[in-house]
């Protein structure tokens, strides 16, 4: 193999950054499976044959969802100061973002728990107990991920091993937070409004 | 930028023998991890131990994974060991298909348009009405029949119909021939249309006569099947001639309007009409890709 | 060859005696490697080798039905058997190959050193390698009758509700479910990977319109595996909280339906047999040009055609449920757009057929299978396009005509292309040709084998024969076809013998390869055989679709014409 250097190629030479486009064939992926749990609970919507009904027993959660969403803000923030190199208004929007992201684990937990034990419904009771809690669970597991995910970072940042330079695997993982931000306005939409 | 140096090498100038090149660190943890998972999931079918030493090998398969690539990635050193590779062929001659101007594989240079496939399908479809209705009239004594045969088999099957019946005037049968007939006859003028570019020059003919014939015997073979009450009244004499009027008249309208140019020449982008500055301007004069054959030597 | 006295270069194919240290040293490399080539040689051996079980399971299903009234399975076996068998050959053969292909030719194909998430490449690996493990494991741990073990045996499309806790009891259907959750996590993390890889690891010069075909399709089988195989790992989840938790998403008797079941599982059954296909077609796509000594005809239109086909195919499912009672816009819908997957794929058979014109055909082994791949996709295509009728299909389905159809897309169309890819690249990998007589014997028993089997199972289809029977009456008319039938299916196991054989033998005795056996144009043959850990010392640059030829014919390369 012979080794001229060759003079094409000296043109810019730019490609997608692997790790963005990894997080959005996994996003593509997850959607999917995400449409088919949301497909089965439109499906079944008014199937159940016993009680409680979702009318019932469901009641809107209007403080976590805003809680849920607006961690998509704060995690953006935080993505523009770490840009900046700014890492303590990093650290601080980072951490603000996994409060509401436990705040909203933490208000289905509540939920889920009023469910079972005062409303009575599981996930055998009847065919929206099954679909419910498939649907949401699916999502707060996802929610749990990604705040293990958010703490392990923060742990990192506190420590003082995140710098500038990850600014680019800070915005793929928050690619991941904003994904499961938007999948809840669907999961609300579907579970709360046109299911209820 | 000499052009001679340009396709000399595939490769830049490159670390000689004996340098090192970065590559990942072979590692365990994947497998650790993927083993761990599988005994996670196993344990739902054996015993919530293996779950436990599932789990139990997940958490350590993920720190040891995130210790293997923070803060930074683990590499090897691979010492590079420049081996021989020919690239060379023996087969250096290049033909190329010869292409004379009565060759099949040259596209026309000009064409009709496709849409003039479709005027001439309204076109056509106005005037085969005139020898259908003819034909009603001076065989079947009412200009009802050819519509309502048409509409009839859209409608169903007519299994205990009367010829009476068929000569009487039906709204909603016409109403049904109607539609059949205008999207039959724009459908056809749009294959008309498309087939054009392969026989251009002589539209009359092949939508007057070789069309007709080939559909007629199409229909022929096939009615008796598809519908054989319908088959039974069709009177195939009569059915040419009106294929034959639509075939002649589109012919016409297509031959009234001006050919244009195809864009044979032209990247497949730009005939697609897309532009791509990056893809097209980088060779302009560049003639169309041929298809290219080696020869031993 | 040079490399066979240094160690470090690529595979080490040196055969001699070896201590247990060695062996031990020797294996653990392959048990902790990252390296693109040596996954994609483990995700190749692993699927030859469930070739080979997966075609004993069939054989053994062809002496069953080989005569009236035969016992040579019982028929908890026998279930047992064809749904491991549809299991394996779709999971475990097909999915690991075209990926075992993928991990090894794509980075060499751009020009890249590895893939872009090397980790995440061997964790796929392993992942679909111990789930293929886990569901074998159900032949010993499946809780079945007398404490014997228990494999599924619902079918490998497991409708429900015969999934469920009620009428399958133990845990079969469970190892079943497990399993293929496990793989299909594998799956989506290699379809990840290959994706990032030929976005974002391409060497200088190679644009998306110069990717090599195979690469192309090597892209948009793994975007189709993305939104392909989560579905069947979102129904599985389902099933699996219906079975563990006492859910009712498949429960008629507690408001759910089977049919959401059919229509999940299909939603991932049929764009799985694009992304088993495209990979074969991606195969052809590399072998056809090179044998005809041609450029491929038509590349744009390949490439529009092969992401044509990953829509379509998304739109299609239902066409495998037209006797489950649909609305009639249902049916009608389906039967179209099931029909509307032959034109991108005539585009396809069109430009092969253009690209083999004119052209100084070599007939070796890749060719040969190639060329009957061709005759035998269309077929396929066209009993596809029989069986998309809706009318048609009420007749039809669930008869030895549908199972005869899909094996011609299977068997015909992919497991030749496989063989045409495992002979064109062999050498590549091993740096040892594969023999050309024991080619040439595989090719045409497996061909005589294939045709005898597959083409008399369309006329049992036509006699009325349902797929999935135990045994049957002698008065039916099918005795003399399923004897032949079973006849054909012991020649491919044969051929499959001889080609095993070849594939051992070569490796040790076969002649020097060199790192261009072929004349061929891409990338890859620009490397030594086998290439070395690093594949390109400097990285590559290109200029057109076909570097090689560039460099072959400096006086009139590629990048002339290419616009």
């Amino acid at each position: 193999m012979s080794a001229i250097p060759v003079s094409v190629g000296m043109e810019r030479w730019e490609l997608p950054s692997r790790g963005r486009v990894a997080m959005l064939s996994l996003i593509t992926g997850e959607s999917a499976i995400f449409t088919i749990f949301v497909v089965a609970y439109i499906y079944y919507i008014g199937n159940s044959l016993t009680p409680p009904y979702p009318a019932q027993v469901l009641e809107i959660p209007f403080f976590n969802t805003v809680c849920l969403l607006s961690s998509s803000v704060t995690i953006w923030l935080a993505e523009r100061q770490i840009e900046r190199g700014k890492m303590r208004a990093f650290a601080a929007w980072w951490a603000l973002t996994i409060v509401l992201g436990a705040i909203f684990i933490g208000g289905t937990a509540m939920e889920w728990h009023k469910l079972i034990y005062i409303d009575g419904l599981t996930i055998r009771t009847n065919l929206f107990g099954t679909t419910f809690y498939s649907l949401v669970g699916l999502h707060a597991t996802h929610v749990g991920v990604g705040l293990i995910g958010l703490l392990t970072i923060l742990l990192f940042t506190l420590t003082g091993h995140v710098r500038v330079e990850h600014s680019e695997r800070i915005q793929v993982f928050a690619l991941y937070w904003h994904f499961v931000d938007a999948v809840w306005v669907v999961v609300f939409t579907v579970v709360y409004i046109v299911g209820r | 930028m000499a052009e001679s140096t340009q396709h000399d090498t595939l490769h830049k100038a490159g670390p000689a023998h004996g340098e090192t090149i970065h590559l990942p660190a072979p590692t365990a943890w994947p497998i650790v991890l993927a083993f761990g998972c599988m005994m996670a999931a196993a344990g739902l079918v054996t015993s919530l131990w293996v779950t436990v030493f599932g789990a139990v090998l997940m958490v350590s398969g993920c720190v040891g994974w995130f210790r293997q690539v923070l803060p930074h990635e683990a590499h090897e050193d691979v010492p590079v060991v420049v081996q021989p590779v020919t690239i060379t062929t023996t087969r250096k001659v290049v033909r190329r298909l010869e292409i004379g101007p009565e060759h099949r594989a040259q596209l026309p240079v000009e064409t009709y348009p496709i849409v003039s496939g479709i005027k001439g399908g309204i076109a056509g479809g106005i005037a085969m009405i005139f020898p259908a209705l003819a034909y009603g009239l001076l065989a079947q004594h009412s200009i009802w029949y050819p519509v309502n045969l048409l509409g009839g088999a859209g409608v169903g099957p007519s299994a205990h119909i009367t010829t009476a019946e068929i000569a009487q005037f039906h709204a909603s049968w016409l109403a049904v021939a109607i539609v059949i007939h205008t999207v039959t006859c724009l459908l056809v003028g749009l294959l008309y249309g498309a087939m054009l570019p392969m026989l251009p020059n002589r539209p009359v003919i092949l939508g007057g006569i070789v069309a007709p014939l080939l559909w007629t015997g199409l229909l022929h073979s096939a009615m008796g099947i598809i519908n054989p009450q319908l088959d039974a009244r069709i009177q195939w004499g009569w059915f040419v001639v009106s294929q034959v009027t639509f075939g002649v008249v589109a012919g016409l309208v297509v031959a009234r309007e001006g050919k244009i140019r195809t864009g044979r020449g032209l990247p497949f982008f730009a005939r697609m009409g897309i532009e791509a500055p990056g893809l097209m301007e980088s060779h302009p004069h560049a003639g169309p890709p041929l298809d290219r054959d080696e020869e031993k030597h | 060859m040079a490399d066979q006295t240094l160690p470090i270069a690529g595979v080490d194919i040196t055969p001699r005696r070896r201590s247990t240290a060695q062996m031990l040293e020797w294996l653990h490399g392959w048990v902790v490697t990252v390296d693109h080539k040596r996954l994609g040689i483990l995700y190749m051996v692993y699927g030859i080798f469930f070739l080979l079980v997966a075609g004993v399971e069939a054989l053994a299903i062809r002496v069953q039905l080989a005569w009236p009234g035969m016992h040579f399975l019982s028929p908890e076996t026998y279930n047992e058997f064809f749904t491991m068998h549809g299991t394996t050959m779709v999971f475990l053969v097909g999915m690991t190959i075209i990926f075992g292909f993928g991990n090894y030719l794509v980075p060499l194909m751009i020009g890249a050193r590895d893939m872009a998430f090397p980790r995440l490449n061997a964790f796929s690996f392993w992942l679909t390698a111990f789930g293929g493990l886990l569901l074998y494991y159900s032949f010993i741990g499946g809780f079945g009758l007398y404490g014997m073990g228990a494999a599924p045996d619902t079918t490998w499309w497991a409708y429900a509700p015969l999934t469920e806790k009620a009428f399958s009891p133990g845990h079969a259907v469970d190892y079943w479910a497990l399993s293929l959750i496990v793989m299909g996590f594998g799956t989506l993390g290699t379809a990840i990977n290959v994706i990032a890889t030929t976005l974002s690891m391409r060497c200088r010069g190679m644009t998306l319109l110069r990717m090599p075909l195979f690469v192309w399709l090597m892209l948009v089988t793994s975007g189709l595996t993305l939104v392909t195989i989560t579905p069947l790992t979102a129904a599985q989840i389902m099933l699996t909280i219906d079975r563990y938790l006492g859910g009712h998403f498949f429960d008629t008797q507690a408001g759910g339906s089977a049919v959401v079941w059919a229509h999940f599982f299909w939603i991932f059954g049929h764009p799985e047999v694009y992304v088993l296909v495209l990979p074969a077609f991606a195969i052809a796509n590399e072998i056809i040009p090179v044998f005809s000594r041609k450029a491929i005809f038509g590349y744009p239109a390949m490439v529009a055609a092969s992401v044509g086909i990953a829509f379509v195919s998304l739109g299609v499912w239902a066409h495998h449920m037209f006797t489950i009672g649909m609305t009639s816009v249902g049916n009608t819908f389906f039967v179209l757009s099931t029909m509307l997957v032959g034109i991108p794929t005539g585009i396809k058979i069109f430009n092969w057929l253009a690209t083999l014109w004119g052209g100084k055909i070599r007939f070796a082994p890749p060719m040969l299978f190639c060329l009957a791949f061709l005759f035998q996709f269309l077929l396929a295509g066209l009993t596809g396009i029989m069986l998309s009728v809706a009318p048609w299909d009420w007749q039809l389905h669930n008869s030895y005509f549908v199972i005869a159809h899909f094996h011609y897309v299977l068997v015909g169309a992919i497991v030749f292309n496989i063989f045409a890819g495992i002979y064109y690249w062999y050498p590549k990998v091993t740096g040892r040709m594969l023999s050309d007589t024991l080619g040439k014997w595989h090719f045409w028993l497996f061909l005589i084998g294939f045709h005898l089997t597959f083409d008399t199972m369309h006329f049992v289809g036509f006699l009325g024969m349902p797929r999935s029977i135990y045994t049957y009456e002698p008065d039916r008319g099918w005795n003399t076809l399923n004897f032949w039938i079973s006849v054909g299916g012991m020649i491919q196991g044969i051929a499959v013998l001889i080609f095993a054989w070849n594939l051992v033998h070569s490796y040790f005795k076969g002649k020097e390869a060199g790192n261009d056996p072929w004349d061929a144009w891409t990338l890859e043959w620009a490397v030594p055989s086998p290439p070395p850990v690093y594949n390109f010392a400097a990285d590559p640059v290109v200029r057109s679709r076909r570097p090689l030829w560039d460099l072959k014919h400096p006086d009139d390369p590629d990048w002339k014409y290419e616009a």
